[in-house]
C-alpha cells in the first residue's frame, strides 16, 4: 500500500509554500520595524505594545468580540428551533427545506448584504412602513442593530445546517426507548435530543463566531465608514494606511484569540460528548 | 398535534421570508427606472442594458467563472490524491499535515488573505490572474481534503490490496476500487470548493490586481455609491444559481428513474442534457471572453510596444465613453482600475503594481516626485497642456508641470439644506457650525483623514499644513468632540445619494459631488467658510515602473482634449482642467450655470493646497482611526 503514500508528497510541498510561509511572513512582519520590504527587517515589540497600551484599539477588539458573541447567541437561539422544525418534517420536505436554506448561501455575500441597505436606510422600506402607520421613524442603517442583523442574515444558515445534520443523524430508537421507559416530551428533549445535537451546535458556533469576529465587509456596508471592527482596522492598515507591520501584528493577535477560543470549544466539545456517551451507556 | 404542526409551519415561513425577502427586494429594484434603492419609480430594464454594455462587469463574470472552475477541478484532483496518500501514510505525518491543512479553515479569512498578500509582495510577484487562481486553489484544497478524509477512514483497506493481488496496477486499484467508494466525499468537496471560490471576496480583494476583478471585488468598488446595476447583476446570478441547483437536484432523480426503467432512451436524454449544459457553459465563457477582448492588437503593438494601457483612477471619476473612445481611436485595450483614497493608491504602487497612468491629488504627487517614483511627461506628445486653466498650472508641487497634467480640481465645503439652515449662521460659524447643538444627529462627515483634519484646523483658525503638534492635538480634540457629542455619520460617496434624498441637513462634500447634488436637489446649497478650505487638484502622472509610457502620454493628451474633458466634466460634475470647458459649462446656458459648487473659489488667501509631510501624515492617519473608534 506504500505506493499510494507518494500521492501526498506534492501537496505537502505546496502546503509548505502556500500555507506555512505566508503565516511565517505575518509573524515576521509583526515583529519587525516599519518598512514594507522584507529585506529591511529588524526585531521589535513596538506594534504589540502600541495595540495593547491604546484603549482605542482594545475597545475595538472588545466591540468585535461582543458583536460576534451576540450574533452567535442569536444564531443558536433562532437556528435551533428552525433546525428542529426541519428535522421534524417528512423526508421529502426536508430536502426541499435544506435546499431553500442553502440557496441564499450561493449568492455572493456582498450582494446579499448590499440588499439590506435599501431596506434599512433612513427613507427605506422599514421606515416607510413605520411612517405609513404614523409611527416614529428611526435610524436603522449604520447602527449596531444593522451590523448584527447583517451578520445573522449571512451566518445563520451555517448554524441551521450544522444543528440539522446532527439532529438528522440521531438514532430515533433512543427516543422510543425513552418513551417506553416513561420519559415525557421535555425529558426526552433535555436528556436525549439536546445532548446528542450539541456537537452540531458547537461546530455551528465555530462557523458563525469565526467569520463574524473578523468580518469587515458587513460593518463597512451596514455600519458605515465610522463603524470599525477589528477586521476593518486590519484592512485599513494594509490597504489604505500601508503599515503592514502593525497590520500583521493585529492579524496575529486576532488569529491567536480565535485559535485559542476554537481550542477551548473543541476541548469542551470532546469532554462534553464523551461524558454524555458515558451517561447513556 | 395540529397546533404544533401549525407552529412549525409558521416558524419555517418566517425563516424563509427572512432569507428571501432581501433577495426579492433586490430583484424588484433591479427593474427600477430611477437610481433610488428606496422608492420604486417605474419599470425599466436600463440597469440590465447598462450591465451588458459594461465590459468591466462581463470581465468580472468571466474571471469569476474561470477561476471557480479551474480552482474546483485542480483542488478536487489534488485534494483527492492527497487524502488517499495521507490515509496510507504514517500517523505522525498524517496528523501533522491535517493540522497545517486546518490552518486556513480555522484562521479568519482576512489573516489568510493578508499572509498570501505578503507572500506575493515579498517575492515581487505581480498581482493578477495567476496570483488569484493560486490563492483560490490554496484555500479550496483544505476543504476538499476535509470532506474526503472521513470517507477514507471508513474504507476497507484490504479491498485495494485484494485488487492488486488479483493483478490490478496501483492506478487501476485507485480508479476502480478506491475512488468510487469515496465518490460522495469527492463530490461534496468539489461543491464546497466551487462555492468558496465563486463567492470569495476577502482573499481575492487582497491578492488580485492589474485589472483582474471577480464579481465580489467589482461589487465592492461599485457599492461605494448606489448603483442599481449591482441589483441587475445579482438578479442574474440568483437566476443562474437557482437553475443550476434545481438541475443538480433533479438530474439524479431522473437518472434513478431511468435506471429503474432500464430504458436506454432516458439514459441518453440525461447524457444529452449534460453535454448541452457543458457546451452551453463553455460557449458562454467563450462569448464573454470575446467580448472582453478588443480588435487586432498588431498595429498598436508596433507603434507603442504594447496594446494595453493600465489606468488607475478614482472611482466614478470618468465617463466610460471616454475610455471606449480612446480604445477605438488607438486600437488598444484600457485596463481601468479605481481607488477611493490616495493612500490606497500609494499602497498598491508600493506593492509593486505597474500602472501606466495614475490620477493622484496634489500632496500625493508631491510625495511621488520626492520619492522619485514618477517619470516626466513627454511634452512633445502632451500638447493639450496648453488648454489647461492657468489657475491650476504650475502649482507649487510641480511648478513646470514636468510630471503632472491636471485632471479635475475643486474645493471641500458644506452642502446644506437651505430651508433648515440659515446662511447667516453659516457665515458666522464657518466649519464650527458642525458643533452647533441644533444640528445634532443631522450631519454627514466625510471619511478622509486629511479633510477631517483640514476642517478641524481651519475651524480653529490654523493652517491645514501646520507642523505644530499642539495644534494637531487641538484639532484631534475638536474631532473627537464632534464624533462623540454630535452623533455624526461618517460616510464616503454614499453621501451623494443621501443628500439628494435630503436625508440630513448638512454634509461635508467635495465641490464636484456638491455640484451634482445641487443640480439634483434644489433645496441644497453649497458653502465654503471664509476661514479657508482645501483647494485640491487631481492630476495625471506616469509612474517610473509604467510598462507603456508612450501610450500613457497619448492617453493623457487625449483626456485633456476639449471634447473628452467636456464629456468627463458633464458626467462627473467636477470642475474641468480644460479652461474652455470650464467657461462653457459655467457660462450662460451651460449645464452648471448658476451652480455655486461647480466653479472653484479663486482668490481667498486662506485657501490652501495640501503639502506632503511625512510626520503629519502619520499623525493624521493614527489620530483619525482613533477619532473614529472614540464613539
Amino acid at each position: 500500500m506504500k505506493v499510494f503514500r507518494r500521492l501526498a508528497y506534492p501537496y505537502i510541498l505546496w502546503m509548505s509554500i502556500m500555507i506555512v510561509i505566508p503565516m511565517l511572513l505575518i509573524i515576521l512582519y509583526a515583529f519587525s520595524k516599519e518598512g514594507n520590504d522584507v529585506a529591511t527587517l529588524s526585531f521589535t515589540f513596538a506594534h504589540f505594545i502600541k495595540f495593547f497600551t491604546d484603549p482605542a484599539f482594545l475597545n475595538t477588539l472588545w466591540l468585535s468580540l461582543r458583536i460576534a458573541l451576540i450574533t452567535t447567541i442569536f444564531c443558536i437561539f433562532i437556528g435551533y428551533p428552525i433546525a428542529y422544525a426541519i428535522a421534524q418534517s417528512s423526508i421529502k420536505k426536508r430536502t426541499f427545506y435544506i435546499l431553500l436554506i442553502t440557496l441564499p448561501m450561493w449568492i455572493n455575500m456582498l450582494v446579499r448584504t448590499y440588499a439590506w441597505i435599501g431596506i434599512l436606510s433612513d427613507n427605506g422600506l422599514i421606515n416607510q412602513i413605520l411612517s405609513f402607520f404614523h409611527l416614529p421613524t428611526t435610524q436603522l442603517l449604520y447602527t449596531d442593530f444593522a451590523v448584527i442583523l447583517g451578520m445573522i442574515y449571512n451566518f445563520l444558515p451555517f448554524m441551521i445546517l450544522q444543528i440539522y445534520s446532527s439532529l438528522a443523524k440521531m438514532d430515533k430508537s433512543l427516543l422510543e426507548a425513552a418513551n417506553d421507559l416513561g420519559a415525557n416530551r421535555w425529558q426526552r428533549f433535555l436528556k436525549i435530543t439536546l445532548p446528542l445535537s450539541l456537537p452540531g451546535v458547537i461546530s455551528g458556533i465555530t462557523l458563525v463566531f469565526l467569520p463574524s469576529v473578523s468580518s469587515f465587509v458587513i460593518p463597512k456596508l451596514l455600519g458605515g465608514g465610522g463603524y470599525l471592527l477589528i477586521g476593518n482596522i486590519i484592512e485599513t492598515q494594509f490597504i489604505t494606511v500601508g503599515e503592514w507591520n502593525f497590520g500583521s501584528a493585529i492579524s496575529m493577535i486576532m488569529a491567536m484569540i480565535i485559535m485559542l477560543s476554537m481550542y477551548v470549544t473543541r476541548k469542551f466539545d470532546k469532554r462534553n460528548t464523551g461524558n454524555k456517551r458515558g451517561d447513556l451507556s | 398535534m395540529k397546533n404544533k404542526n401549525f407552529l412549525r409551519k409558521l416558524l419555517l415561513c418566517i425563516t424563509f421570508l427572512f432569507f428571501y425577502f432581501p433577495i426579492l427586494y433586490m430583484l424588484v429594484f433591479s427593474f427600477n427606472s430611477s437610481r433610488s434603492l428606496t422608492s420604486f419609480d417605474g419599470f425599466s430594464v436600463q440597469w440590465y442594458e447598462k450591465m451588458f454594455s459594461d465590459r468591466n462587469m462581463l470581465e468580472a463574470i468571466y474571471y469569476t467563472l474561470v477561476i471557480a472552475i479551474l480552482a474546483t477541478v485542480i483542488s478536487t484532483i489534488v485534494g483527492t490524491l492527497t487524502a488517499i496518500g495521507l490515509s496510507k501514510s504514517k500517523k505522525i505525518l498524517r496528523e501533522m499535515v491535517i493540522q497545517v491543512n486546518d490552518l486556513p479553515i480555522l484562521n479568519p479569512e482576512i489573516v489568510t488573505a493578508v499572509g498570501l498578500m505578503l507572500f506575493y509582495v515579498s517575492l515581487h510577484i505581480q498581482k493578477g490572474f495567476m496570483t488569484l487562481l493560486f490563492a483560490h486553489i490554496a484555500f479550496c484544497i483544505p476543504y476538499v481534503i476535509l470532506s474526503i478524509m472521513p470517507k477514507l477512514r471508513g474504507l476497507d483497506a484490504n479491498l485495494a490490496e485484494a485488487a492488486m493481488d488479483l493483478g490490478a496496477t496501483p492506478l487501476q486499484a485507485l480508479r476502480k476500487v478506491i475512488v468510487p467508494q469515496i465518490m460522495p466525499g469527492i463530490v461534496s468537496g468539489a461543491l464546497i470548493a466551487f462555492t468558496m471560490s465563486f463567492d470569495d471576496f476577502i482573499i481575492s480583494y487582497f491578492v488580485t490586481g492589474n485589472g483582474v476583478k471577480n464579481i465580489s471585488t467589482l461589487v465592492w468598488t461599485m457599492s461605494k455609491r448606489i448603483n442599481p446595476s449591482i441589483n441587475a447583476l445579482s438578479t442574474i446570478i440568483v437566476v443562474i444559481i437557482t437553475i443550476t441547483l434545481l438541475l443538480v437536484n433533479i438530474l439524479p432523480v431522473l437518472k434513478e428513474k431511468a435506471e429503474k426503467k432500464h430504458s436506454k432512451f432516458s439514459k441518453y436524454t440525461i447524457r444529452i442534457i449534460m453535454v448541452v449544459l457543458a457546451l452551453g457553459i463553455s460557449g458562454g465563457l467563450f462569448v464573454l471572453n470575446k467580448s472582453a477582448k478588443t480588435m487586432d492588437p498588431q498595429i498598436a503593438i508596433e507603434k507603442y510596444g504594447s496594446n494595453v494601457l493600465k489606468v488607475f483612477n478614482w472611482g466614478e471619476y470618468i465617463d466610460p465613453e471616454v475610455n471606449a473612445a480612446f480604445e477605438r481611436e488607438y486600437g488598444v485595450k484600457v485596463i481601468y482600475d479605481t481607488f477611493d483614497s490616495n493612500e490606497l493608491m500609494y499602497t498598491k504602487l508600493q506593492g509593486g503594481e505597474a500602472y501606466d497612468v495614475l490620477v493622484p491629488s496634489d500632496y500625493m504627487i508631491e510625495r511621488l516626485i520626492k520619492e522619485d517614483r514618477l517619470q516626466p511627461l513627454d511634452k512633445a506628445v502632451v500638447k493639450n497642456l496648453s488648454q489647461v486653466n492657468e489657475a491650476i498650472k504650475g502649482l507649487p508641487f510641480d511648478p513646470e508641470n514636468t510630471y503632472s497634467a491636471p485632471y479635475f480640481w475643486g474645493s471641500v465645503g458644506l452642502v446644506y439644506n437651505k430651508e433648515h439652515i440659515a446662511i447667516e449662521d453659516l457665515m458666522a460659524q464657518g466649519f464650527n457650525i458642525l458643533h452647533d447643538e441644533r444640528l445634532k444627529g443631522n450631519i454627514y462627515f466625510y471619511d478622509s483623514e486629511r479633510d477631517a483634519f483640514m476642517i478641524a484646523l481651519k475651524a480653529l483658525g490654523y493652517s491645514m499644513n501646520t507642523e505644530n503638534e499642539d495644534e494637531f492635538i487641538e484639532a484631534y480634540d475638536w474631532l473627537v468632540q464632534l464624533n462623540t457629542t454630535m452623533d455624526i455619520e461618517i460616510v464616503t460617496d454614499e453621501v451623494i445619494d443621501a443628500m439628494i434624498n435630503g436625508n440630513k441637513d448638512i454634509a461635508v462634500v467635495y465641490s464636484g459631488d456638491a455640484a451634482y447634488i445641487l443640480s439634483e436637489n434644489e433645496e441644497m446649497g453649497y458653502f465654503i467658510p471664509q476661514t479657508g478650505t482645501n483647494l485640491w487638484s487631481d492630476a495625471m502622472v506616469i509612474p517610473k515602473n509604467a510598462e507603456n509610457p508612450k501610450l500613457a502620454n497619448e492617453y493623457i493628451n487625449f483626456i485633456l482634449e476639449y471634447e473628452q474633458s467636456m464629456k468627463n466634466s458633464l458626467y462627473v460634475g467636477y470642475a474641468s482642467s480644460n479652461a474652455e470647458v470650464l467657461d462653457v459649462l459655467s457660462g450662460e446656458n451651460g449645464e452648471f450655470e448658476g451652480n455655486e459648487a461647480y466653479l472653484p473659489r479663486i482668490g481667498n488667501v486662506r485657501d490652501e493646497i495640501f503639502a506632503y509631510n511625512e510626520k503629519t501624515k502619520k499623525w493624521m492617519s493614527d489620530l483619525w482611526t482613533k477619532v473614529k473608534i472614540a464613539k
